[in-house]
């Protein structure tokens, strides 16, 4: 497949998929569910993944993000070929370099915002005061701060969501990966989300990929990628 | 935030089935304590090691059957034996017939020799024997009973006979202190004063207690007194005192066996009960482990997380449950422990404790363990799409 077809623009290549392929299997018989994947995302780039559902999406997000293994081809995302690494290191390397952000915001309902966003952090080695900075930063990045001792249950959707993306950007990752994130809100709390990812993108420089099914999300996102039945169908450029 | 606070807030997710979890465990560990210490205490009546060199001779028929006081004349022959104490449960009570104790019309010439340890005579002067030697109304009592009776040596304590017919008004004449506590709650009185006031007990006594120089010459007594014996009107039955003490625990039933059945059915049950609500309390987790997971906790870190709550919960269970023990323990020791001799000894020992703990966060880790390897073996991608 010709890669000149998905041109994202200039820069060096945050993520460089080859050939990939994915499938799952029922008993002997094997499904496809991505085909010979090529494509190249520029450091920087904010990309919508779109396609109807079943295309392979959310697949092909966890197969960039680090939590699922492809059947084919190879993979380099933020400078490491992720076949080559073990569980563990890979579980290292998200900790590093990928935040995610969820539908479902999925946080700990047994923490409030400040404990939730301090989660990932845990396990980097950074000290309590280090581990304070960091969330009160970004808590206050996302307008926040003066919910951080409320619990999940205690907040609206949209501050939910906020706080999730807080806690995918706390450890300061290269990559921030979101599935449809935008598609439990309504449209005042999704443009409030929308919002806030697209000055992650432009004032911070993270490289976002975000799936969605909502035009006017992807309206915000730089460029759009169309997945097709497994296959990559085409690149729009968004004129903002 | 730290580890221990992510952990503990994880277990305060659903309060009502912590609680309920702990619960049952310190009510098992309780259960499971209690039972363990009373087999202890029990066992530790037939392995006196004091006893180590006493016999006891009684009649073989039974404990309530005499045998003649001329037989100590016998044993006395007996180059092996160092002294001989006939010696008679008198079974009287003080006031009230439950302020119920161990009480014995004894020989007092021999009784500080033949139990030298239990009266911790090395500590005793010789005036202080010889005051009750000289009062044949006297009597000798341990220290805890003289505390929990506010006796003091001079007084005059009135016993009221259960099994003879007499009422026996005896001066506290030595107070002793015991190493061991089941032994300060005992009282003993000269053995005429039953002897006199008890016609049908004229020349005869329930049993004689006879320390041996060596405990090596004991199995050659046992033969020889009992064969002397044979084929006379009043035969004997001789054991080590360990044997004598056994016999008496066994009267009690097969406690050892029960107790030990019922341990493996509360620590079956706990298992169970664990294993189960660990199993729910993961299973409903599922998405935050993926979420966990996606986050860059490795799987080992999230196993060990998830075995620090069991650890947690089961230590939390098992320490209130031994500490109960323990308090219901002391509370045993002040009230049956004057009645019946050896639960004056009834304490949670270490071994006990420690067992108890070993054995709960074997559950604990056996019961968290299972499930939650099984979590973190589940695809992250599976656990993202969970509901919950
Ligand atoms: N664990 C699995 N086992 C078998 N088939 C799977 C599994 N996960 C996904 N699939 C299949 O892979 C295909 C792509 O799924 P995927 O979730 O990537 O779609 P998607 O584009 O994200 O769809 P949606 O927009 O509905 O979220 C679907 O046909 C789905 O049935
Ligand atoms: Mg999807």
């Amino acid at each position: 497949m010709n890669t000149d077809r998905f041109d994202l623009g200039g820069g060096e290549p945050i993520i460089t998929l080859r050939d990939i392929a994915k499938s799952y299997w029922r008993e002997e018989l094997e499904i496809p569910v991505l085909q010979g994947i090529d494509l190249e995302i520029p450091a920087g780039a904010y990309i919508a993944l779109m396609g109807p559902s079943g295309s392979g999406k959310t697949t092909l997000l966890n197969l960039l993000a680090g939590i699922d293994r492809p059947t084919g081809g190879s993979l380099e995302v933020c400078g490491h070929e992720l076949n080559d690494l073990d569980d563990d290191q890979l579980a290292a390397w998200r900790n590093a370099h990928v935040g995610f952000i969820f539908q479902n915001y999925n946080l700990v309902p047994v923490l409030n915002a400040f404990e939730n966003v301090e989660l990932p952090l845990l396990i980097t080695g950074a000290g309590r005061g280090e581990r304070r900075d960091r969330v009160d930063q970004v808590l206050q990045l996302v307008n926040l701060t003066d919910q951080m001792f409320n619990y999940p249950r205690q907040l609206s959707g949209g501050q939910e969501q906020r706080v999730a993306i807080a806690r995918a950007i706390v450890t300061d990752p290269d990559l921030l990966v979101a599935d449809e994130p935008t598609g439990a809100l309504d449209a005042k709390n999704a443009e409030e989300v929308l919002a806030l990812m697209e000055r992650l993108n432009r004032e911070l420089g993270k490289t976002i990929v975000m799936v969605t099914h909502d035009p006017k999300a992807a309206h915000h996102a730089r460029h759009q990628i169309h997945l097709e039945k497994g296959v990559l169908d085409r690149t729009v450029e968004v004129n903002r | 935030m730290r580890w221990l606070a992510l952990i503990w807030k994880s277990l305060m997710r659903s309060k009502r089935r912590t609680l309920l979890i702990v619960g049952s465990l310190v009510l098992s560990v309780f259960t499971v304590a209690v039972l363990q210490s009373l087999l202890t205490t029990l066992n530790a009546v037939t392995d006196n090691p004091n006893s180590s060199n006493r016999l006891v001779v009684r009649h073989k028929s039974g404990l309530t059957q005499m045998l003649p006081r001329a037989y100590e004349a016998f044993l006395r022959q007996q180059p092996e034996i160092e002294t001989v104490c006939a010696l008679q449960w008198f079974g009287g009570y003080y006031q009230d017939p439950r302020n119920f104790f161990a009480n014995f019309a004894s020989d007092e010439a021999t009784i500080f020799q033949t139990f030298r340890e239990e009266f911790g005579v090395a500590n005793l002067t010789e005036a202080q024997i010889k005051d009750y030697l000289r009062d044949g109304a006297g009597c000798i009592v341990g220290a805890s009973l003289a505390k929990k009776n506010g006796w003091k040596v001079g007084d005059v304590v009135p016993l009221t006979g259960t099994i003879f017919p007499i009422n026996p008004r005896l001066t506290i004449r030595l107070i002793y202190k015991s190493p061991k506590p089941s032994d300060e709650n005992v009282l003993h009185f000269h053995y005429k004063l039953l002897e006199e006031g008890v016609p049908r007990m004229k020349g005869l006594v329930g049993s004689f207690w006879v320390r041996a120089h060596r405990p090596e010459d004991i199995p050659r007594l046992i033969e020889r007194v009992d064969r002397h014996y044979a084929n006379s009107a009043y035969e004997t039955l001789t054991e080590t005192e360990n044997a004598f003490n056994l016999a008496f625990v066994k009267m009690l039933g097969n406690i050892g066996a029960i107790i030990q059945g019922i341990t493996a059915a509360v620590v079956v049950a706990i298992l169970i009960v664990t294993g189960n609500t660990m199993a729910t309390a993961i299973r409903e987790r599922t998405t935050e482990i993926a979420v966990f997971r996606a986050m860059g906790f490795s799987a080992s870190r999230v196993l060990s997380l998830l075995l620090a709550e069991g650890v947690l919960l089961v230590g939390v269970g098992g320490s209130l449950g031994v500490l109960l023990a323990n308090l219901a323990a002391g509370a045993v020791r002040g009230s049956l422990g004057a009645a019946m001799p050896f639960f004056a000894d009834f304490a949670i020992l270490p071994a006990t404790v420690l067992a108890c703990m070993t054995g709960a966060l074997g559950i604990g880790v056996l019961a968290t363990f299972i499930p939650a390897y099984a979590a973190t073996r589940r695809p992250i991608t599976d656990g993202l799409k969970a509901i919950g």
